[in-house]
């Protein structure tokens, strides 16, 4: 079992690194968009401060989306993904690796990234680490649940727009709880429940999102 | 005879029925007539109930009465939620054609009522809130229901092969309803730190029965408005979808 | 349309069955109540024009694409999650399931961990044995089509099995090529293995012949 995960897993971090473009992109882009928001917006301290954790939650969904396009893709056209189908292989540990190995390329690049962010922002310390944690539990849930849609638009020519449409709604609670720990906290309310929240939706997404997955994919793949 | 066996094999024979497109469309062109006019019924009930009987409320008047279009369409659109999701897990488990096509038909059903519970509900927060909209936990649930319906209706026209569509559809569907309760936690506790105008709580148990019974008759006869236009949705797209087959043309050669 | 019954005589080792197959592509049945037993030692080629269904029923029998109505077995045991069948199934498709960062041996080696080997010189072997040692080590972007080819029927060496299904494997191969893919074949038939591949011309006249079942769509 460990075996075919560390198999495909490996597989992908060789793939990650040879093509270290997608490595960066998914950074850029958050980068970017969260650049936006100050530039668009009165130049206020207090008011950067306020939003800040907001927009680094926003900016991480939408980077987290833009790398779902080529999660599947690239394997379903040039064969390997309809080769993955018919191994004797566990197919959802198979899944469970490449997710895994595209939540290293993006959401903890992210994470590991957005206190750097914050301090743009003028974020103060305290919710750095919040938001770090909060980024750190989050953003493997969106990897697991994007993936789904991923899945489901694997054979679809033009994916991208509607892969937003479908998996946007469902990303809206761990934005809520992600984001609203950086506002309780600078608050000075207590964040123990938010972090449970996201917890708990982390551990249903690890154990239903595999399934999810590998049905979508048997469900479009022809 | 044992009497659970018996209703057992009832509704053994009745799955078996339904699963069936041919047997679908024959007991369709019983049920449909059947739930058009329960709905007639009921809701021309509810409405006079609703709009003559019922007393005006003693805070907002004659504007609360909006309630037996809203209530029942926000019931509605978690409902059919419901049911696209159980038939959606019906179809990829059991492989049942007609589940899917329960899924397919139920969407936009479903949209337009949420889409319903929104304006009446935008409507109704005018003279009450003041405002158009307020960022009120239920409505905002309803608007992030109103992109998930819009999601499924989407992909499912997205795919060139409808067999395809429908099956992503279903999973999409059942994702979905996991999701739901999360989402409108979610929304709950977020509004609950938002400090804008009071919330307004609509009834409660608290409400009179002249007021109750209106409102009761109108969810009832809005389901079986559903259910009205679920079957005459899914008729069209099993005589589209089995326009090869023989019933078909036989069906149609009756006509002419 | 008329049921097509294939059955070979030879009743021990592998048997793939299908019962009452059909195939539906948009409103249109491709076929209907297909009827085929394959058993050690044959070879069944799928004829028919284009858009008949060969593909279609080549996935279907390794199980990627969906079934429509009927089923397929191998011992009498249905396909759908039969570990059993996929551990015995090398299938080709018009894809060749090559990526293109890797080079050629990494390609091969990937597929050899997935069939629990880990053998770096058998993949040599294997490689020379194609004709294609010399890219070894070459990016598989800078190899040509018919090399890519060459590369993907080498996955059908890396442990035998006894189901080969290949869609279309003469496409885009030197004569040289074909003679070599042909020998291949005729080794894994009188090895008691079992081939179901589609091709445009006919096989009658090659060396496939004494083994030959032909199915036509």
């Amino acid at each position: 079992m460990t075996n075919t995960f560390m198999l495909y897993a490996m597989r992908e971090w060789q793939l990650l690194f040879r093509n270290s473009s997608t490595l960066a992109q998914p950074l850029c882009f958050f980068v970017i968009i969260a650049l936006l928001f100050p530039l668009s917006l009165p130049a206020e301290n207090a008011l950067l401060q306020r939003i800040g954790g907001g927009v680094i939650w926003v900016s991480a969904v939408l980077a987290t989306l833009l790398s779902l396009e080529s999660m599947f893709k690239p394997d379903y056209h040039d064969g390997a993904l309809e080769q993955w189908l018919i191994q004797p292989r566990s197919l959802t540990l198979a899944v469970v690796a490449k997710v895994f190995s595209q939540w290293s390329a993006t959401g903890l690049i992210l994470t590991l990234f957005a206190p750097v962010l914050c301090l743009t922002f003028r974020i103060p310390v305290e919710q750095i680490w919040v938001l770090f944690v909060g980024l750190l539990l989050g953003t493997p849930s969106l990897t697991l649940i994007g993936a789904i849609g991923a899945a489901l638009t694997v054979t679809l020519h033009r994916g991208g727009v509607l892969l937003a449409i479908i998996i946007l709604p469902l990303y809206i609670p761990i934005l809520i709880f992600g984001a609203g720990m950086v506002t309780q906290s600078a608050q000075g309310a207590d964040i123990t429940g938010q972090i449970y929240a996201l917890a708990a939706i982390l551990t249903l997404a690890l154990t239903l999102a595999p399934f999810a997955i590998v049905g979508a994919l048997r469900a479009t793949i022809d | 005879m044992n009497p659970f066996v018996t209703v057992w094999d009832f509704f053994g024979r009745l799955y078996h029925r339904l699963a069936s497109p041919r047997e679908f469309y024959k007991i369709s062109r019983f049920t449909t007539p059947v739930f058009g006019l329960l709905f007639l019924l009921l809701t021309a009930a509810g409405t006079y109930l609703g709009l003559f009987v019922a007393p005006a409320d003693y805070q907002q008047g004659d504007s609360f009465r909006i309630i037996y279009v809203h209530v029942p369409s926000a019931w509605l659109s978690l409902f059919i939620y419901m049911v696209m999701a159980t038939a959606g897990a019906i179809g990829l488990i059991w492989r049942m054609k007609m589940a899917y096509v329960v899924v397919i038909c139920s969407a936009p059903i479903g949209a337009a009522f949420t889409a319903l519970a929104l304006i009446t509900g935008s409507l109704w927060g005018a003279p009450i809130w003041g405002t158009w909209w307020e960022w009120d936990a239920r409505l905002t649930s309803e608007l992030i229901l109103l992109f998930l319906y819009l999601g499924a209706m989407a992909l499912y026209y997205a795919f060139d092969d409808r067999k395809t569509g429908e099956r992503a559809t279903a999973v999409l569907a059942v994702v979905g309803v996991v999701i739901v309760p999360i989402i409108h936690y979610s929304v709950e506790w977020w509004s609950s730190l938002h400090q804008g105008a009071t919330v307004f709580r609509a009834g409660g148990p608290a409400m009179p029965s002249s007021m109750l019974t209106p409102l009761l008759l109108m969810a009832l006869g809005f389901t079986f408005f559903y259910g009205y236009c679920l079957f005459l949705r899914a008729q069209n797209m099993v005589l589209h979808n089995e326009r090869n087959s023989r019933w078909v043309k036989d069906l149609i050669n009756e006509l002419e | 349309m008329s049921a097509h019954e294939i059955s070979a005589a030879d009743s021990h080792g592998h048997c793939l069955a299908a019962n009452n197959l059909a195939c539906q592509r948009g409103e249109r049945w491709l076929f209907e109540g297909l009827n085929l037993t394959v058993s050690s030692g044959t070879c069944l080629h799928v004829i028919g024009a284009n858009g008949s269904g060969k593909t279609s029923l080549l996935r279907m029998l390794c199980g990627i694409s969906r079934i429509d109505r009927g089923d397929i077995t191998w011992q009498q045991k249905n396909i759908a999650g039969n570990d059993d069948y996929f551990s015995g199934l090398a299938y080709l498709g018009h894809k060749d399931g090559l990526k293109n960062e890797f080079t050629a041996a990494e390609n091969l080696e990937f597929y050899q961990r997935l069939n629990f080997e880990n053998d770096p010189a058998k993949v040599d072997e294997i490689l020379a044995e194609m004709g294609i040692l010399a890219c070894a080590d070459l990016p598989t972007f800078q190899l040509s089509f018919g090399q890519r080819r060459r590369l993907a029927l080498a996955r059908l060496l890396l442990v035998p099995r006894p189901l080969w299904v290949l869609d279309e494997p003469f496409t885009g191969i030197d004569q040289a090529g074909r003679n070599l893919i042909e020998r291949l074949c005729v080794e894994h038939l009188a090895a008691g293995g079992i081939l179901i591949l589609t091709n445009h011309q006919s096989l009658r006249s090659g060396p496939l012949k004494p083994f030959l079942n032909e199915l036509e769509l």
